[in-house]
């Protein structure tokens, strides 16, 4: 079976720091989760967790400051209205929630991140691939 | 764009019959909202100046498709088609452009759809005040009302009272449709923005569901959805058999004047003709008809309706910008000047895009605020 596709959407900020940290100390991580660095998770639009789905991940996991440390203002608030309101177009794709989640980190959380990313992998593991994807190849975009 | 497929393209749409008239610029509402656009320089070029690739991609892209300029050639030169195909063309060579609305949310779920292993809960809106049925001859086809419904909370639109609607009224003429759990999107906004191979796919996971659920006519209420299902599907899938019905013609074929009681309705409105429905369809009658069977409802034209009715500002959800925000202030300014209070209109993007002006906080101040109503809807809260 392939192995399933997990793709994390990183703030720059603290989750970034914890992650880096974590990659400095040498801790394992899942080898199936890709990372995207935004500069603030207040960049992400439903779009563009929609977009993921679309182009074939499993799971989308959010990693985010916590509401009262974002260096911009409301960007953790952005988050959980995005997550919220993708989560209700999933449901009508009969995708299941658990498949887009968000989590909040503080600078110094390496271990908590580590874990959350194992437990979403295993999570996603125990649901199996995501059945609503066409298989055939995405939107292409020329320039 | 030296594929014969242009030249052939320019004899089948009567390109080389067009007069350089200009009325097609001179009607066409992007460029009266002060595009660099002109549908007349576009099938210039595309004929002798083919090497011009830049001005004749970015046009191809830029258009409505709301078939203005068709109306009003004189030598019936078919515009949409050339741009529909135009643009089929041009994303398989060049990639797609346009610039998608809403950053492609929408057409991202409408290609999500074209998996086949699809088990969608599109139906969680049914209540028991409405009849369905379980399996039958007659479906009705939601389309995707339930997603914009979802997406647009932002904007409060809507658009799920359309269908519910649609099946009220279903019941008052004693018919019990079936409501397909795993219908696709019926691919309009893919097969106008040139992505042609999924919307092949989702026109044929609908055909498959159709034949699944044993359905021989198919109600639509939505006029992109009727075209889509009666013009492009039967062109696209050998030996369609299935009938397709516009709820508009069923309303108007079975509610005469006197066979039906209506409640009187004292208010003034307007109706806003959605391009699909007019242009496309060729359904100005039918909707005014059925407007007039509701007693003391006073009705009033907009300065532009008919044949010559004003776009609601897009189409396809891609270009969505300031001149397609110019037409829709302009749509709706025209709409107060005719003293209405209710806009009626018959296609939930109309609703969607005018709705989507009237609640932008930038326009606050522009004398645009209006109640937008689908056709249905005020038909089905006047039924006795």
């Amino acid at each position: 079976m392939e192995p399933l596709r997990i793709l994390g959407i990183c703030c720059n900020w603290s989750p970034f720091a914890c992650y880096n940290a974590a990659g400095m100390t040498g801790m394992s991580m899942p080898a199936n989760f890709h990372l995207i660095r935004v500069m603030c998770i207040g960049r992400i639009n439903q779009a563009l967790i929609l977009r993921a789905f679309e182009f074939g991940a499993d799971g989308v996991i959010l990693l985010e400051c916590t509401d009262e440390d974002c260096r911009y203002g409301p960007g953790p608030e952005v988050g959980h209205e995005n997550v919220h309101r993708v989560r209700r177009i999933l449901h009508l794709l009969g995708i299941r929630q658990e498949r887009l989640v968000e989590r909040t980190f503080g600078a110094h959380e390496k271990e908590k991140l580590v874990q959350t990313l194992w437990n979403f992998t295993k999570e996603m593991e125990k649901l199996g691939p995501l059945m609503a994807k066409n298989g055939r190849k995405r939107e292409a975009v020329k320039s | 764009m030296n594929d014969p497929k242009i030249d052939q393209m320019i004899v089948e749409m009567s390109l080389y019959q067009c007069l350089e008239c200009g009325k097609c610029t001179a009607s066409c509402p992007r460029r009266l909202s002060g595009k660099e656009y002109s549908p007349r320089l576009l099938a210039h070029k595309v004929i002798s100046e083919r090497q011009d690739e830049a001005y004749i991609e970015n046009s191809v892209w830029e258009c409505l498709t709301c078939g203005l300029c068709r109306e009003r050639c004189p030598s019936g030169v078919d515009f949409n088609r050339f741009i529909m195909e135009m643009r089929a063309l041009l994303a398989k060579t060049k990639g797609l452009k346009g610039y998608r609305a809403h950053d492609g949310a929408i057409h991202s779920w409408m290609r999500m759809m074209t998996a086949p292993h699809l088990k969608q809960n599109r139906l969680d809106w049914l209540d028991p005040g409405i009849k369905v049925a379980s399996s039958g001859d007659v479906a009705f086809f939601t389309g995707c009302a339930p997603y914009f419904n979802v997406f647009f909370a932002g904007i409060d639109v809507d658009t799920l009272s359309i269908a519910r609607d649609s099946v009220r009224l279903l019941n008052f003429l004693d018919i019990k449709p079936v409501l397909l759990p795993n219908e696709r999107c019926c691919g309009h906004d893919l097969l106008w923005s040139g992505d042609i191979e999924n919307f092949e796919a989702l026109c044929r996971l609908n055909y498959t569901s159709f034949k699944d659920a044993g359905v021989k006519e198919i109600i639509v209420s939505c006029p992109e959805c009727f075209q889509v299902l009666s013009e492009h599907m039967p062109r696209i899938i050998p030996g369609f058999d299935i009938r397709v019905t516009l709820l508009l013609d069923l309303l108007q074929r079975e509610m005469q004047p006197g066979s039906t009681a209506f409640r009187p309705l004292k208010r003034k409105v307007t109706f806003q003709d959605p391009c699909r429905l007019g242009r496309m369809l060729n359904r100005y009658a039918g909707p005014r008809e059925l407007l007039g069977l509701i007693p003391e409802m006073e009705f009033q034209e907009m300065e532009h309706s008919g044949r010559g009715a004003l776009c609601c500002g897009n189409c396809g959800f891609i270009n969505c910008d300031a001149s397609s925000k110019q037409i829709q202030v302009q749509r709706l300014q025209e709409a107060r000047a005719t003293g209405a209070d209710l806009l009626v209109t018959a296609c939930p993007k109309c609703m969607i895009h005018l709705t989507c002006t009237i609640r932008d906080p930038l326009m606050h101040g522009k004398k645009i605020q209006m109640e937008i109503r689908d056709l249905v809807s005020v038909l089905a809260d006047q039924i006795e």
